[in-house]
């Protein structure tokens, strides 16, 4: 079943500089993919590939000069990007809950952990002071958290990086959404501990049939805990497909080339991989924006490339590609 | 031969709040040859970085000895380090904040030559444009400001710069943990290339094991300070014998959905390096720990006899060291 | 999106984008540029000499050949008020150079070395801060006698704890950083680490600061004019001017006193507001948010 579906979003970043000119930055241009619950998907792609905005622009979190202009977010069948600011900060951290990275700074530093658990689920639902207390401590101890009862008195800054993280996804499932995003949840965390928050969060969307999409930049992540995997470049995304699949044959050069990069793949002293700056989002080329770095690029690249179907829900977004 | 680096019983640490103090490096002994590269490898706080600035003599070691090319610099005053940095270089983690930002990009590069060399002005912009042809840059950028260059042009830049005077050691600080993926290879690609051709002895200090696998000779494994394993790179990753080597061999991913996982997940968190507990460091998460291993700090031991592969664990000599499989579905 | 009409010169658009960010800065530049067309072009502007005293015409109500009336001494007030501001830029502009050749070195040194010559500044600071600089400043130059140089020397000495506090602490926050690190990893010497590193990285804070010191300094040089001790008259010095006003306020010639009031206040708001708009500008957090 769907849960999520986002359609041709289109986020720009409009600003005026210095010389008073305006200028912008298309972020995200034409976005498309969907999620169906009980799987994970996971958002691939460099710095600036616009993994995180299109997080914040589907949970309706984008604060100026970012901007919408164009697509759909539809959200078990309503449109999130349509949606008036108080239907969807109800939905938000009730149906949809989103971790964002860097746990230490987004907890309250003035709340002890327990009050925050707390509140977040009186803000959604119907439940005394002791029903939320009681759920809290259940939801830490779920996640592996020892002495759950104590933790609850804990203050932010008192909590390692781990412990944060697990606290912050604690936050986002408070309130039993049916679809979670998490930003980079383990960048930052020793590997011993990585591995413990994505089994963590594998176990809960298998037993929970929730959707969840993991953003990152790790392949590694990718290929061990996601089911699907859309692979972002210069706001577009221009593969996408079950993990298996992506990494066996990948069809759009850069997927092949970023693949190619890891240093399970990576010959030193073979083939030069192809790498550079994130593009210009101020200066994006016509048609393909990936043309200028690709080395199978033709006359044709110049226009807008198509998805091309290649079977299985393994799509790729590029004119080289045969179906 | 003289190893260019030979570290004996590296002792550091830092003060910590309440007058307490943090036992940042615990014992450590190494050595590195010309053109070898060690991998040093382990978690926060595994004391990896400080370690990296002790030998170079960025910070000033509490106890034991680093010998450079045979020369005791343990105690030297930084006045008398600073001849000495012409042969000993570091890459620090991220290229955004390692460079000036006041300073263009072609001054950066000849900054070393201008500080232990007499040539002149126009014979260090020759070279200056000869590193940045040697590092694969564009010499056009050699007038610009570093906010004008991505990372992975800045950190070809310190690379430069580290190259410059022909130093016998680099200290590679995570030199490619904050770059794109793509970027890393290109900087890895360059580096091993640096590393044939220069001869010079490398430290690649790194919590990522995959680029550590494909650039080190040999790998140490520290935890809290200390080191638990020390052995030929091929040979940590298809048999590490420390527990925890284990688990943290086991905990990586590799990029490829096939690759079967060997996990032993570990309980915990790495504790603090202020309060260390007596024994060995790791007892408290350690799956196959037993009442001893708290009492007694193991020392680095041959493994199975072989000088080569060494590892600091009770339990080897008993063969108990492996710890279980985590079995999942 | 396109403009139709011809497209502004690159000058302008950058005055305009600058007036639009900030409005204060535009403002506060625009009364300064006042001043200094006036100052610099005192002796074609000013209808009369400013120290030219005319026996038959003193205290002459404004208006006629002198607009802004005469003073005591018959010297015409509106000259006088051009000339002002010469010497308030005399003043201002030579005791921040000096604040800022004594507290830049000092704040860059202690803040680098930190440890008991750090300890010593500070609390040598703190002392200062003990007793209101106006004491001070009255106290010394009244001991040194009130020339010129003493007034901005001692504005000068006594804002310079300003500028080191501010380069201080920049650098404090600097000298940890990755780049300094690396300028030691390949062997600087500390006072190149200080001079060519550290210093073009921590001076933004101090220069944001020069506009706001140098309001303070047309003000404290004003204040000691007042009280006698400084610039004497009949240098047309605006704080010296108010003072021979205020004698004459209570008797109904407001004029004397209220003109040359009235450029300080002026002078001293646009300084202010330039010191504000440049803090603004120099802001980090805030340049993120509208880049």
């Amino acid at each position: 079943m769907t849960l999520l579906s986002v359609e041709d979003l289109h986020t720009h970043f409009i600003s005026r500089d210095l010389d008073n000119q305006i200028r912008t930055a298309r972020a995200l241009n034409g976005v498309s993919f969907s999620l169906d619950a009980g799987r994970i998907l996971g958002l691939v792609g460099e710095t600036g590939a616009g993994k995180s905005l299109t997080a914040t622009s589907i949970m309706g979190l984008l604060r100026p000069p970012a901007r919408v202009v164009g697509g759909r977010a539809l959200f078990e069948g309503r449109d999130l990007l349509a949606m008036p600011e108080a239907e969807i900060n109800a939905l938000r951290g009730r149906d949809m809950a989103l971790v964002v990275q860097s746990p230490k700074s987004s907890l309250d530093p003035l709340s002890r952990i327990g009050d925050q658990l707390i509140r977040i689920h009186r803000a959604h639902r119907k439940a005394s002071e002791r029903q939320a207390r009681e759920r809290a401590v259940q939801m830490l101890a779920s996640l592996g958290i020892p002495d759950p009862s104590r933790r609850m008195q804990a203050w932010p800054h008192e909590l390692s990086g781990g412990m944060a993280q697990r606290v912050l996804i604690a936050l986002a499932l408070m309130n039993e959404p049916r679809l979670l995003i998490a930003d980079e949840p383990t960048t930052g965390l020793d590997v011993t501990v990585q591995a413990q928050i994505l089994d963590l969060l594998r176990d809960l969307v298998r037993r929970t049939g929730i959707g969840a999409i993991i953003i990152t930049h790790d392949l590694g992540v990718v290929a061990h805990y996601c089911d699907e995997m859309a692979v972002m470049y210069a706001g577009t995304i221009v593969e996408s497909g079950p993990v298996r699949q992506v990494f066996a044959h990948p069809a759009h050069p850069y997927t092949a080339n970023l693949i190619g990069a890891t240093p399970e793949r990576l010959k030193l002293g073979g083939a030069r991989t192809v790498g550079g700056p994130p593009p210009n989002l101020f200066r994006l080329p016509e048609g393909c924006a990936y043309r200028d770095r690709c080395p199978q690029a033709g006359a044709d690249c110049a226009t807008s490339p198509p998805d091309v179907a290649l079977g299985a829900g393994h799509i790729a977004r590029c004119h080289r590609v045969a179906a | 031969m003289t190893p260019v680096l030979e570290v004996e019983g590296l002792e550091k640490r830092f003060p910590a709040q309440g007058g307490r103090t943090v036992h940042a490096v615990n014992g450590v002994s190494f050595t590195i040859n010309a053109g070898e590269t060690l991998g040093v490898v382990g978690e926060s706080g595994s004391g990896k970085s400080t370690i990296g600035r002790a030998v170079i003599r960025l910070l000033k070691p509490d106890g034991g000895q680093v010998r450079f090319q045979g020369r005791d610099i343990t105690r030297l005053p930084e006045s008398a380090c600073r001849p000495l940095r012409s042969e000993m270089q570091m890459v620090f983690q991220d290229p955004w904040s390692a460079l000036n930002p006041r300073i263009r990009i072609g001054d950066l590069i000849a900054e070393p030559l201008l500080l232990h060399t007499k040539l002149p002005r126009g014979e260090r912009q020759d070279r200056a444009e000869h590193l940045a042809r040697r590092v694969r840059l564009t010499t056009e950028l050699l007038t610009r400001y570093p906010s004008e260059l991505s990372g992975g042009q800045l950190q070809r830049v310190c690379i430069a710069r580290a190259i410059a005077t022909n130093p016998k050691l680099i200290v590679l600080d995570e030199p490619t943990s904050s770059l794109d993926l793509s970027v890393r290879a290109g900087i890895l690609e360059l580096l091993a290339e640096l590393k044939a051709e220069t001869g010079a002895a490398m430290m690649f200090i790194s919590h990522d094991l995959g680029t550590v696998k494909l650039i080190s000779d040999r790998i140490m494994v520290l935890y809290l300070g200390g080191v638990v394993e020390y052995a030929p790179a091929a040979q940590v990753f298809a048999e590490p014998a420390h527990p925890y080597s284990q688990a943290l061999m086991s905990a990586h991913l590799p990029a490829d959905p096939m690759a079967v996982l060997r996990r032993h997940v570990l309980e915990g968190e790495v504790p603090s390096p202020i309060n260390l507990p007596p024994g060995c460091h790791f007892a408290s998460r350690c799956p196959v720990a037993v009442p001893d291993c708290r009492r007694h700090a193991p020392e680095l031991r041959p493994v199975h006899g072989d000088t080569a592969h060494q590892a600091a664990c009770l339990r080897i000599a008993e063969g108990a060291n492996r710890i279980p499989e985590l079995q999942h579905g | 999106m396109s403009a139709t009409l011809a497209p502004a010169p690159r000058w302008a658009r950058r005055l305009a984008g600058i007036t639009r960010r900030s409005p204060t800065l535009a403002i506060g530049a625009a009364i300064l540029f006042g001043f200094a067309l006036m100052a610099l072009l005192a002796p074609w502007i000013a209808p009369f000499d400013p120290v030219q005293a005319d026996a038959r015409n003193v205290l002459a109500a404004p208006g006629g050949a002198h607009p802004f009336g005469t003073d005591g001494n018959g010297m015409d007030v509106l000259s006088r008020v051009i000339a002002g501001a010469g010497w308030a830029f005399g003043i201002a502009i030579p005791a921040v150079l000096v604040g800022l050749v004594v507290g830049v070195p000092l704040g860059l040194y202690t803040g680098y070395r930190g440890g008991w010559p750090d300890e010593i500044m500070m609390r040598g600071f703190d002392a200062l801060r003990v007793f209101p600089s106006i004491i001070l400043a009255l106290a010394v130059v009244a001991a040194a006698g009130p020339s010129l140089l003493n007034v901005v020397l001692v504005i000068g000495f006594l804002d310079s704890p300003v500028f080191a506090r501010v380069v201080r602490a920049e650098v404090i926050a600097l000298r940890g950083s990755t780049f300094v690190e690396s300028a030691v990893s390949a062997g600087n010497p500390t006072w190149r680490i200080l001079f060519v590193h550290i210093l073009p990285n921590a001076i933004q804070g101090a220069m944001a600061q020069t506009a706001v010191r140098a309001a303070w300094a047309v003000r404290i040089s004003a204040t000691l004019a007042f009280l006698g001790v400084g610039i004497q008259p009949p240098t047309p010095e605006w704080g010296a001017m108010i003072r021979q006003g205020a004698e004459y306020l209570v008797t109904g010639q407001w004029w004397v006193g209220i003109f040359p009031g009235v450029a300080l206040i002026l002078m001293v708001l646009g300084l202010n507001m330039l010191g504000d708009g440049m803090q603004d500008m120099l802001d980090p957090r805030r340049k993120a948010a509208t880049r």
